[in-house]
């Protein structure tokens, strides 16, 4: 997963297009619908299960209750070494990943889609100092740009947002970039400006509804991708600081003890799996909807 | 320039004239432009680094000694490292000295960057090669197999895997291949690296798992791209249906035809995926404690060690331009519609 770059994605192509007959019709919705459910599901799980289900906290948990197998009672999936309840801490956890995936995402969306969009509607040398910058920002191998982001910043839930979205947002803006220029030949944007409408206007009513679906659905491949490299932070020891849980962290509180207990590692590794499985197909799917493939 | 003009393949002629038509090659102005275009991202890149570096909080000089050093020593070694002078100063130093050739000396080691880098970067560069030669040349025949019947079984598996394939984190991927190989089974090391001078065996021994961790999600990025791509070619371009009217068999079409012309966009992504890559192998030396560039990065990072960081960042940022850098040239070269100046 984390081999995907941002500009790479958009060289992937799609899967084969679902046929007009109603069967593929049928395929195509449940293609959208099964990976939205499965977000959506995942969301409210992380969000609202603490507070629904009755299951201890994730940190503070009694150290002689350590190490208890899967359905262990009050414990479903049992404790960890320091005797917390791995399925409280997995949605705490997962509430973590969720929360910076999407902050990255929203920042990446909004800064990166107001960069590349004005970026090629203003154009010229404007433009070409942007995109110099961008091309600056974007040879940095993300985990490695995050690594000096987060030592110079230090471990915590808002720098890892920061550190994650010194890369997302230049990889935003190269999308909205390359959309805003297709678009700017278009009849109506020239209708748009004989009116004499303002450039914000311009930008706001005709550029923006238009860039904003491409940029969605590779938010949602951008999810994956956000998540995984939060997940290698906190592995590193580098994102979210010890006691609280992340599945990154997770993960390597479970290498310490793999070989006695390796469902320690495995509860996590599916939560991340799972979820960005939904969030990749989720995205694929969207861009083959919208780009009418 | 002459140097130059001799790798380029010239008719006949010398002198002048000869000079001439090789610089007006559309192939080397490209080549020229690409090669200047490189320079001020370097440059970019090193001077973000700096300046993201310089953000850190505290004195490392200070957080180096502990606290119970004395203002002199620390001023001292401020001295020594050049921290007592400004950002642009030190940068300028840093400059002149990398444009020399010399990297610094590590605050915490002491060594000089060129030794450690030295005994270091192969150890990288064999786990990249390795993921590469791994993952293309499973990459390529499954594809091939795929796009011949595409919807059929073959793909369809194929298919399923590589989207779970991509999904899964190398660094869960690398635990898991532990827990199978090493753990349970015993087959293989779990953690350590056999230098190749100690046997090559060994070595291959040691670099099975963390090249598997390495090439897997990568196989499976390049067999979804080179699949749906071959696809494409073979349903929608003339020149398929050209070869196939001339009777040229089904297996002959996909691999001369449709695969030559996928293979462009896959040195693309190749070329994209190298910066990508190295840095992938921060996390995959650390997890099974191979003694490569990604391992000293951590360890820099660990110990505050600025220097061992900032020079690092620097090469792994190097390496991804340059990589870009080689593509643009070697699509260049190999494209004759690039090659001969037409469009």
């Amino acid at each position: 997963m984390a081999v995907i770059d941002a500009s790479s994605a958009q060289l992937e192509s799609a899967v084969v297009a679902a046929g007009a007959k109603p069967r593929g019709r049928w395929r195509a919705w449940m293609r959208t619908w099964i990976p939205a459910g499965t977000v959506i599901f995942i969301l409210a799980v992380c969000f609202l299960g603490p507070t629904v289900l009755p299951i201890p906290g994730a940190t503070g948990g009694d150290v002689l209750e350590s190490g208890q197998g899967p359905f262990s009672p009050g414990h479903l999936l049992g404790t960890d070494s320091n005797g917390n309840d791995v399925l409280s801490r997995l949605l705490s956890g997962g509430q973590a990943s969720l929360l910076i995936g999407i902050s990255v995402n929203v920042i990446g969306i909004v800064i990166g889609g107001t960069i590349g969009a004005v970026s090629a509607y203003v154009g010229g040398l404007f433009d070409t100092i942007v995109m110099r910058l961008l091309d600056v920002l974007i040879a940095f191998p993300s985990l490695v740009l995050t690594l000096a982001v987060a030592q110079s910043l230090g471990p915590s839930k808002r720098n890892t947002i920061f550190a994650l979205a010194f890369f997302s947002v230049p990889a935003v803006a190269r999308i909205a970039r390359s959309s805003t220029l297709r678009l700017r030949e278009m009849p109506f944007m020239q209708a748009a400006q004989l009116c004499g409408s303002p450039t914000w206007r311009i930008l706001l009513r005709h550029v923006a509804p238009n860039v904003a679906p491409q940029l969605i659905s590779f938010a949602a491949l951008g999810m994956g991708i956000v998540i995984v490299t939060e997940g290698a932070l906190s592995f590193l020891g580098l994102g979210i600081p010890a006691p609280a849980p992340s599945w990154g962290n997770m993960i390597f509180d479970g290498q310490q003890s793999m070989s006695a207990t390796p469902l320690e590692v495995v509860w996590p590794s599916i939560a991340l799996l799972v979820t960005v499985l939904a969030f990749n197909q989720l995205g694929e799917n969207l861009r083959a909807r919208w780009s009418g493939r | 320039m002459s140097a130059v003009s001799g790798l380029l393949p010239t008719r006949s002629g010398s002198g002048f004239g000869r000079l001439g038509r090789v610089a007006g090659s559309p192939l080397l102005r490209l080549i020229v432009k690409r090669v200047v275009m490189a320079i001020p991202i370097l440059f970019g890149v090193s001077v973000l680094t700096f300046w993201v570096l310089s953000l850190i909080p505290g004195d490392p000089a200070r957080a180096m000694l502990g606290m119970n050093a004395t203002d002199q020593q620390v001023e001292a070694l401020r001295q020594q490292y050049g921290l007592d002078k400004s950002g642009p100063a030190r940068y300028w130093d840093w400059l002149t000295g990398a444009l020399h050739g010399d990297l610094g000396i590590s605050m915490v080691s002491s060594q000089s960057m060129s030794s450690m880098l030295g005994a270091r970067w192969a150890v990288t560069a064999e786990l990249v090669v390795l993921s590469f030669i791994v993952s293309l040349g499973v990459a390529v025949p499954v594809a091939l197999l795929a796009a011949r019947w595409p919807g059929g079984l073959f793909d369809r598996v194929s298919m399923v895997c590589s989207m779970t394939g991509l999904a899964v984190a190398n660094y869960v991927l690398a635990l898991l291949l532990v827990l199978v190989f090493a753990v349970e089974l015993g087959w293989l090391p779990a953690i350590g690296y056999v230098h190749i001078s100690d046997g090559i065996g060994g070595n291959l021994k040691s670099m099975i798992l963390p090249t598997l961790a390495m090439a897997i999600p990568l196989f499976c990025f390049y067999t979804r791209f080179l699949r749906g791509d071959i696809v494409d070619q073979m349903q929608g371009e003339d020149y398929v249906d050209t070869a196939r009217a001339k009777g040229v068999g089904p297996w002959r079409v996909l691999w001369s035809h449709a695969f030559r012309n996928s293979s462009f966009g896959l040195i693309t992504i190749v070329g994209l995926n190298i910066g990508t890559l190295v840095g992938g192998t921060v996390i995959i030396e650390q997890i099974f404690a191979l003694p490569g560039l990604g391992q000293l990065l951590l360890q820099g990072v660990n110990t505050r060690d600025t220097v061992v960081v900032q020079d690092l960042v620097i090469i792994f940022a190097a390496i991804a331009v340059l990589a870009n850098l080689l593509v643009d040239v070697l699509y260049a070269v190999l494209d004759p519609r690039i090659r001969y100046g037409s469009h």
